[in-house]
């Protein structure tokens, strides 16, 4: 998204309007044509709670985005525009005001919770309220740019925001004051955790109740170890087709039991219409010859990479963590992944496709914009000038079938380099928490980064500044422990930029993306692609580059 | 009697008691268990952190911890999942044994009559032919592992020859509860029973053939072919009587492992949501109070399918009820 667009509301309404008309009797066609029947879904695994102000999982969101609402959200479309955010249960987006600290939401009449109760501004306002007394994952770094919200952090339970969010029944309105302007204060918005429950929703975990829809479906019954049953909500009346279109299936039903195999198997047969886990390697071959028609192939805002804690030795050598990079062969990577169709080859910590990247690769064989091949004479070189040669390394790696890979390919680069390397796999499960914390030592790792939202800062500001580093605590998710003052600085000035001029913040965003680059903290990867496998009988497949499969604009009949 | 009861009970309490301290040792032992993180979710901030640590008791020491944990699994039966919070765990756990006790019971059935049939025909025809062949039969059956057979069975049942006559009736992977269709029931768990049941065909087979060749050597018998018996009835009122003595032990204690969620590699293959399925996941994501609830669950099985057996044993084998007479 755009900050300029933004802030021109009226043009935004405008253009919101004419999209609307054009696709309006199109719709209304297909609606009729199509509309009816269940879609059959599966998963390896449920994934927790159904509390869309908790929940953290991609599993989910894909579906509380069709069940609930926030003020804004992500355009329900395909392709690019699926990065834009456009206004939800708020009638348009506001402009800033006293600088980019303040917004004043409006509310649309006549949206109605699945209970029948009108959404109101106090509803808005206790839903914030109720992101820090749930303990929401983001609360402290999505939502701690609300004025007030140290308090909620502190003590969530008394969390009031009345400095913060103020809301106005008779007006339809809601007020939100910001500590200082932030550029990715709408992204926040869109998030699932900023979903708008009713005003007496309990301030505790929800669990496997299901919370009050404002979209066209809602749960109406959720048990973690079978399935989930989802059906339309009697009250919903398309109120913006791009925000939130009425669906095509009357229901959706969710199984949770199948793995990975036998789950692309069910679609095969046309037992299942679609399933969330990643199609495994060995099946994409079968897949792309006999049923081409049926797969989807989308490039991820993802990357893998390889973090090096930089407060540790050998890797607080910057020539040491430079000839990684240099060394890694990204193509044998890539090829560990399912090949060319589904990464491709990245030395930066932006993945494409991300506003502010530019092409950068310093670590190749000729140094420019494109990774070519990997350059061991030169790695190596670095190694003996560093002096860390024949040091004692543990990686640590994962027990899940590619990370697992990785992570023995990687083993063997390094003893290639001339380091003494042990490879220690932990579950999965485990692994992320563990090469957070400091505690715990780890010189080197695998891991991955998926986008939160499509801002450059989610993946640099998140993953490399030193707000991010939590000495001995799971939760310090810059695992590499950097923290380069002058970067760091770079970092805010970007942020700072955004508020009013996108464009220009994005160039500085390339620029912080080439210094972290540089300095080599972390070695990228790759950057994955996501395939999707779909039952013969499912139309109108549409991706969103932030939601992914959207549910409801699947037909089955 | 009574004191035997009794006697029994507080064995297995005083296992059951060790085996939860053990489970809940390991998982606090273990670095990087600490669930709060998890719990809290990616990048979560050391407020927020410190919030969930705080509602989930993991600032309690460990002692009030395990007596936490014991009260609301045993006592208030409100004891939660920290994975898929909300998630009541003795409801979750009694609602998944019908599947377990469908896919194990059955399988039982097949490979109860399965085994007998392979043990008496071999013993009958022992040193032949027949004989040589059931028995390398049994070997191989023993050899495949139940999670291999159980892929290959999917991977011809439903990929390869999905589309044929042949396989065309076989459901999508999962339960069918018995309540709501029978027959669905019966196709959905057919081939799991199978895959489950070869393993214990093979080797009860085995175990069969052998005892009753024994018993064919011991005085009773030739007392029974002096008394002028006929064949039929020294072979299955005389010999096969005393040699399903080795037979029954062995499956109380199997059938007790498998109740408890020892079918767990078979639940998770065929995607049947039984307690296996449930430890399974459990483990995969370290769901301390899941995986203390179905260890529970299993060991009270084991412990309870081992006092079964020493009462069936005393009914099948005179020798055992006279030596406690």
């Amino acid at each position: 998204m755009r900050l300029r667009t933004l802030l021109t509301t009226s043009a935004l309404a405008l253009g919101f309007a004419a999209s609307a008309v054009q696709a309006a009797p199109d719709r209304a066609e297909l609606m009729k044509q199509h509309r009816g029947g269940t879609l059959k879904l599966n998963a390896h695994g449920s994934a927790g709670t159904i509390d869309p102000q908790i929940n953290y999982e991609a599993e989910f969101w894909q579906l509380l985005y069709t069940t609930n609402d926030g003020l804004v959200t992500f355009k329900k479309v395909e392709g690019k525009d699926s990065n834009d955010v456009v206004p939800d249960l708020a009638e348009a987006i506001p402009s800033p005001q006293d600088g980019g600290k303040t917004y004043v939401f409006k509310l649309r009449p006549g949206v109605k919770f699945s209970t029948g109760k009108d959404v109101m501004p106090s509803d808005v306002v206790a839903s914030l309220q109720r992101v820090f007394k749930v303990s929401s994952p983001t609360a402290g770094s999505f939502f701690n740019g609300i004025v007030g919200a140290d308090d909620c952090l502190k003590t969530p339970a008394t969390c009031t925001l009345k400095d913060g969010v103020i809301g106005d029944d008779k007006a339809g309105t809601v007020t939100v004051h910001l500590t200082e302007p932030d550029a990715d204060f709408f992204y926040k918005m869109s998030a699932v955790h900023a979903s708008i429950l009713p005003a007496d929703t309990p301030a505790k975990d929800l669990g496997t109740t299901p919370a009050a829809a404002t979209g066209p479906y809602m749960i109406e019954s959720y048990n973690p170890d079978r399935g989930m049953k989802i059906v339309r909500n009697p009250y919903f009346k398309q109120f913006s087709a791009d925000a939130q279109p009425d669906g095509y299936v009357d229901g959706i039903e969710y199984n949770f039991g199948l793995d990975d195999q036998a789950g692309v198997t069910a679609v095969a047969n046309g037992q299942a219409d679609w399933t969330f886990d990643d199609v495994p390697t060995d099946r994409l071959n079968e897949l792309g010859t006999k049923y081409p028609k049926q797969v989807h192939v989308h490039t991820l805002l993802a990357y893998y990479y390889v973090p090096m804690n930089v407060n540790l030795a050998p890797f607080n050598n910057v020539k040491a963590r430079q000839a990684v990079a240099y060394a890694v062969d990204r193509k044998a990577l890539v090829g560990l992944f399912g090949g060319p169709n589904l990464a491709s080859p990245l030395c930066q910590q932006l993945p494409a496709g991300m506003a502010g990247h530019e092409d950068y690769c310093p670590f190749t064989q000729k140094p420019g914009a494109k990774w070519t091949a990997p350059d061991m004479a030169k790695a190596k070189q670095l190694i003996e000038e560093s002096g860390t040669k024949g040091a004692k390394i543990t990686l640590i790696g994962d027990d899940k079938a590619i990370p697992k890979s990785i992570a023995t390919y990687m083993q063997s680069l390094l003893r290639e380099l001339g380091y003494d390397v042990d490879l220690r796999v932990v579950s999965h499960n485990i692994q992320f928490t563990y090469i957070q914390n400091t505690n715990n030592k780890v010189q080197i790792s695998v891991s991955d980064w998926y986008q939160d939202y499509p801002a450059p800062s989610d993946f640099l500001g998140v993953l490399f500044s030193c707000a991010s580093f939590h000495e001995g605590s799971d939760s310090s998710i810059n695992i590499s422990g950097f923290c380069d003052k002058k970067i760091d600085d770079d970092m805010k000035k970007a942020a700072a930029t955004a508020v009013t001029d996108r464009a220009a913040a994005d160039k500085m965003w390339a620029q912080v993306d080439r210094e972290v680059t540089d300095a080599a903290p972390a070695a990228a990867l790759f950057q994955p692609k996501r395939v999707d496998f779909v039952a013969s009988r499912v139309g109108n497949f549409t991706y969103s580059d932030q939601i992914h499969f959207l549910f409801s604009q699947a037909w089955v009949q | 009697m009574i004191r035997v009861v009794l006697a029994r009970l507080g064995q297995m309490a005083f296992v059951m008691a060790g085996i939860s301290i053990l489970v809940f040792l390991i998982f606090f032992a273990t670095p990087g268990t600490d669930p709060a993180a998890r719990i809290a979710g990616r990048n979560a901030a050391p407020e927020v952190l410190a919030a969930v640590r705080h509602d989930f008791g993991f600032d309690q020491p460990l002692a009030v911890q395990y007596v936490l944990l014991m009260k609301r699994l045993f006592v208030t039966g409100d004891l939660t999942s920290f994975v898929n919070r909300g998630q009541k765990v003795v409801p979750s756990i009694l609602q998944a044994v019908p599947v377990t006790m469908s896919l194990v019971v059955g399988a039982a059935l097949v490979w109860v009559v399965a085994s007998v049939a392979v043990g008496t025909l071999a013993c009958v025809w022992r040193g032949t032919v027949v004989d040589k062949a059931l028995m390398i039969l049994g070997l191989i059956g023993i050899s495949m592992p139940v999670f291999w057979v159980g892929e290959v069975a999917n991977l011809i049942t439903q990929s390869r020859y999905h589309d044929t006559w042949l396989f065309s009736w076989v459901p999508g992977l999962g339960y069918v509860p018995l309540t709501q269709d029978p027959v669905g029931w019966f196709k959905a768990l057919v081939i799991p029973w199978v895959a489950l049941a070869i393993l214990f065909v093979g080797l009860y087979g085995r175990v069969l053939r052998a005892s009753l060749v024994e018993a064919y050597g011991e005085d009773f018998i030739r007392t029974a072919r002096a008394k002028g018996l006929g064949e039929g009835r020294i072979l299955f009122r005389h010999a096969l009587r005393t040699s399903m003595v080795t037979f029954v032990s062995m499956f109380g204690l199997d059938f007790g492992l498998l109740v408890g969620g020892g079918a767990l590699l078979t639940e998770v293959v065929f995607g049947l949501q039984g307690v296996g399925y449930l430890t399974y996941n459990a483990l995969q994501n370290l769901d301390l109070p899941v995986i203390m609830a179905t260890v529970m669950y299993a060991s009270f099985f084991v412990v309870a399918s081992n006092a079964a057996v020493d009462l069936i044993y005393a009914a099948l084998d005179p020798r055992v009820r006279l030596a406690r007479a």
